[in-house]
């Protein structure tokens, strides 16, 4: 095993809105090794998207860094010029978006983009890329992938389009790859078909993938790791069984409780978690889920909480745990 | 007992092509034989994949869908003439999929709730006092009267949906996907506010939903469609511990499991709900069913009963 494929350290991203700046993450710090999935994890508005965003270099123009270092291999993406970040993605690092209807070009076939995409190539036809592209888009599941080529993405279903996507973000078989809710749109025999799909992906891509989503059922199905993130914090972070089996953390406790489909028999009333997402704006200056933390002491109000290492792997930020 | 919502054999169908094929327009069936009775205080959740025909037959209920065919009770009044359906609309509401967008963007929240009174003129004497109660009722402050859609969050949006369903005290509120896009601890809110004010009101519940988990929690009985035809009805206990058609059983094996020791090896289900313009012959599952057979390719199954309560149609699940 080597080192990291794509690491960072305190990263701590701001946005400018109305009314100040929106603190969307802090002091975020993940490593992930080759090979391996990730899981992100975590409510609307807890940063996992703009994690998602800042790893590929594509936060909105209203996006600052405040601190902190993303390298993919090594490389700072930050430090590169714009150009040289184009060049990056794609071959370093590439994405799959919840929508993939968004992430084609509506007036071009698949077989044409998927084509284009592989522009940065030297030294090979096109013909060789559109053979390529086919035999991705077979690799994916796809029947009839010359057919499909032929196609716009107006005349493929949901669950064909996000296989199309997967193909496209895999062409240059990237170091990293990143899949924001990659099953949120689709139906539930299509989500169990994808997730099928990216572990078949895993067994023979070496890179790293990250999964970010809001569905628990779809980390423990897929991921090795999962980061837990709550107000632009990883608040645990550990191997899938450690958190699904022994989360440390209230809020991922809390978070699991209140899943429906954590829960066999039939309940009348479901758990919640009460209260609501700090104002990021003017995030507070304890722990971000002290008001909503039945574990709460005076101290989670005023200091951060410490970032506890609870066995190798393992780690939660909060007052309240012990190793 | 009498049943508050009673269908009987409905079909809905869509004519294809242009309104100017005069005569020679195609009729395209959406559903077909579908039979459904709910009683007051009943919640029924109605499952299946997109293109189902689950908000086609919520659409049928209301009046929104023209019907080809059986017939549909409320309270036991047929609906046929356009009045029957006012009378249905009265005592029914509609919680829709995308909270956001289906509050008008101009309209303050306080307004939103109460305009069921207006579109139904209905007395209302103070409209604030009623605006405050409605929220009250939902867990919202007095103030958010004030706001517009924008300002909401989506559990909020959500429950402003909830307020206007209630406005007129329905009998039956429709409500289309109440959870899709909600994070986990929302989604229980909306479903623990739901499931206390049927019991203050003594509502009925007709849930169209894809998602398994929550149909677990809420529904009494559930009732499986499939391309248009209803595969399998039966009380939800019954449903998620003895499934009987193939159909059922994979779309629960789908539902991804949060545990990462039980992960699936295989796939339950596999390809796609085939196009309706295509509907296959025979079982209409037939091309994607792991216990197919010939009989199944032309033959269309009856209904079979497991007990008198769980109906399903499958030339070959055992119970």
């Amino acid at each position: 095993m080597t080192g990291p494929v794509l690491q960072i350290d305190g990263l701590t991203l701001d946005y400018a809105v109305p009314g100040g700046r929106l603190h969307a993450l802090r002091n975020v710090s993940l490593s992930i090794k080759k090979g391996e999935v990730l899981g992100i994890a975590g409510e609307s508005g807890c940063g996992k998207s703009t994690l998602a965003a800042a790893m590929i270099g594509l936060t909105g123009a209203n996006a600052r860094r405040v601190a902190g270092t993303i390298q993919i291999d090594g490389q700072d993406m930050e430090a590169l010029t714009e150009d040289d970040r184009r060049r990056l993605r794609g071959r370093k690092i590439a994405m799959v978006f919840q929508d993939p209807m968004t992430a084609f070009n509506p007036v071009l076939t698949i077989g044409a983009q998927l084509t284009d995409f592989q522009h940065n190539i030297d030294g090979v036809s096109r013909a060789e890329k559109r053979a390529r592209a086919e035999a991705m888009l077979s690799r994916v599941g796809l029947a009839d992938p010359g057919l499909i080529m032929g196609r716009y993405p107006h005349e493929l279903s949901g669950g064909m389009r996000q296989r199309a996507a997967i193909a496209a973000a895999l062409l240059l078989q990237p170091e990293v790859l990143i899949a924001d809710e990659p099953t949120t749109a689709l139906d539930v025999t299509m989500e169990a078909q994808i997730i099928h799909l990216f572990r078949e992906l895993r067994d023979d891509y070496d890179g790293a993938m990250v999964i970010v989503t809001h569905h628990l059922g779809v980390i423990a199905e897929l991921c090795d790791r999962v980061a837990i993130m709550y107000a632009g914090e990883v608040v645990e972070e550990g191997p899938v069984d450690a958190i699904y089996h022994r989360a440390r953390h209230p809020y991922t406790r809390a978070l699991m409780a209140c899943d429906p489909a954590m829960i066999v028999a039939r309940t009348a009333r479901l758990p919640t978690i009460g209260g609501a997402l700090p104002d990021l704006r003017a995030p507070p200056p304890g722990c971000a889920f002290a008001p909503r933390c039945p574990l709460v002491t005076g101290r989670c109000r005023t200091d951060a909480p410490p970032d506890v290492q609870l066995t190798p792997g393992h780690r939660a930020l909060c007052h309240e745990v012990r190793p | 007992m009498s049943a508050l919502l009673s269908i009987r054999d409905l079909s809905v169908d869509f004519a294809l092509g242009s309104w100017l094929d005069i005569g020679a327009r195609r009729q395209l069936n959406i559903l077909t034989g579908i039979s459904l009775d709910l009683a007051p205080g009943e919640t029924l959740a109605i499952v299946g994949e997109s293109g189902s025909g689950k908000t086609t037959l919520a659409r049928a209920i209301l009046g929104l869908q023209r019907t080809s065919g059986g017939t549909i009770r409320f309270e036991g009044a047929p609906l046929a003439a356009p009045s029957d359906f006012a009378r249905v609309r009265r005592r029914t509401a509609m919680m829709f999929q995308d909270a956001v967008s289906s509050l008008s963007p101009r309209m303050a929240v306080g307004e939103a709730v109460t305009e069921p009174f207006a579109i139904h003129r209905e007395p209302l004497t103070d409209r604030r006092q009623t605006a405050r109660d409605l929220l009250a009722e939902v867990g919202l402050r007095p103030e958010t009267a004030s706001r517009f859609p924008h300002e909401l969050s989506g559990g909020q949006a959500r429950r402003v949906g909830v307020a206007r369903a209630l406005a007129l005290r329905p009998a039956l509120v429709i409500a289309d996907e109440p959870t899709a896009g909600l994070d986990v601890s929302v989604q229980a809110e909306i479903l623990n506010l739901m499931a206390e004010l049927k019991d203050r009101l003594s509502l009925s519940y007709l849930i169209i939903t894809h998602n398994l988990a929550l149909v677990r929690h809420v529904a009494d009985r559930i009732a499986v469609l499939y391309l248009g035809r209803l595969v399998e009805t039966g009380p939800s206990e019954t449903i998620f511990a003895r499934p009987a058609h193939p159909y059922t059983k994979s779309l629960i094996a789908a539902e991804p499991i949060p545990d990462p020791r039980r992960r699936r090896a295989d796939l339950a289900i596999k390809g796609e709900i085939p196009s309706i313009l295509r509907r296959p012959s025979g079982c209409v599952f037939h091309t994607r069913c792991p216990i197919a057979q010939n009989r199944c390719r032309t033959e269309a199954p009856a209904l079979r009963r497991g007990d008198p309560t769980h109906e399903f149609r499958c030339h070959f699940a055992d119970i």
